[in-house]
């Protein structure tokens, strides 16, 4: 066990942490350019998720992109950095969640995730496994800035 | 700080900035979308007034968010006219507006209607309309013809002033 520890303990958790923050980083980068170009083609898609109701669609659609990117920032240079990345994490289970609770409603949503197209039109399983990889993703770069930052707290 | 406390701060930053972000682009952007959606209508009407379809009319009509005009004359009128519509010749304009005026409050629409393609009395009655301040003024071009036509409901008769003009169909449309 003590063995076990050390060679946890041999990792570079900075390092690890890092490299997850700024594959975050640029995950919301992407994902957000598409829909703040086409903030009416967004505003639709979130409409179509039927979770909002009507006159908070256009307000999720206008806002939900401007943070992506502003968590795209800071999860990128650092800056706020624990609280990008618990925002982040739980944007992204809020996401997986609505899938998973729109598939078992019945309704085929066009994702939205990184593009504002409708035409983007792909099974719904695939994208609650794709969000899934992401949430885990960013519960990974959690995880590794806990152990990252555990000796200095320590 | 403690993490929960500077969790709590960082995220309410992040939140605060992308907000002022999102909302403060929008409103110079030419094409943003309003932040508070309204909902659709599939009737697009003009707000400085003008014409209106009488398919338009016809579902303005049965949600009662229009109050029909009838601009020909009364006589015309009692033989038939457009359910709940009021009657209201432009020479009589001045003396009933008054009476008629609490009537077209709240209204998406007022619209005035005659009989015939060329037909002068709607026109004249939404500029009498328009002149008095009313603003949604619309006029339902050859209005009777097409309303007979499409077998929309009418009635006979002379209506009492003193009942409001209501949407012949859907009574309860607002409670849906």
């Amino acid at each position: 066990m003590q063995r076990l520890r050390e060679q946890v303990s041999l990792v570079p958790w900075d390092a690890v942490e890092w490299t997850l923050r700024l594959l975050l980083a640029g995950i919301f980068f992407y994902a957000c350019a598409d829909k703040i170009i086409h903030p009416r083609d967004f505003a639709s898609i979130v409409k179509s998720y039927h979770v909002l109701p009507d006159p908070f669609a256009n307000l999720t659609a206008l806002w939900l992109p401007w943070l992506e990117l502003v968590l795209g920032v800071c999860l990128f240079t650092g800056f706020l950095r624990d609280g990008a990345l618990a925002l982040a994490t739980g944007l992204l289970a809020a996401f997986w969640i609505t899938l998973v609770v729109d598939y078992f409603r019945g309704i085929n949503v066009a994702c939205g995730c990184f593009t504002s197209s409708p035409e983007e039109a792909a099974p719904m399983l695939w994208y609650i496994g794709r969000d899934a990889l992401l949430l885990a993703l960013a519960l990974l770069t959690v995880e590794a800035r806990r152990r990252a930052g555990e000796p200095a707290q320590g | 700080m403690r993490l929960v406390p500077r969790l709590f701060v960082q995220s309410f930053s992040i939140l605060a900035i992308s907000a002022a972000l999102a909302l403060g682009v929008n409103a110079v952007r030419p094409d943003g979308p309003a932040p508070v959606f309204a909902a659709q209508s599939a009737v697009q009407l003009d707000k400085a007034g003008g014409e209106i379809g009488v398919k338009d009319a016809a579902l303005l009509f049965i949600t009662g968010r229009a109050v029909f005009l009838d601009a020909r004359s009364q006589y015309e009128f009692q033989l038939g006219h457009v359910q709940g519509a009021i009657s209201l010749p432009p020479r009589e304009f001045a003396s009933q507006y008054q009476d008629i005026k609490p009537l077209l409050a709240g209204k998406e629409a007022v619209i005035a209607y005659c009989d015939g393609d060329r037909c002068p009395l709607s026109h004249a009655l939404a500029k009498h309309l328009r002149d008095a301040g009313v603003k949604n003024v619309y006029v339902m071009v050859n209005g009777w013809t097409l309303w007979q036509a499409e077998k929309l409901p009418i009635a006979k008769g002379m209506a009492p002033l003193s009942k409001p003009a209501q949407g012949g169909i859907c009574k309860d449309c607002e409670n849906k």
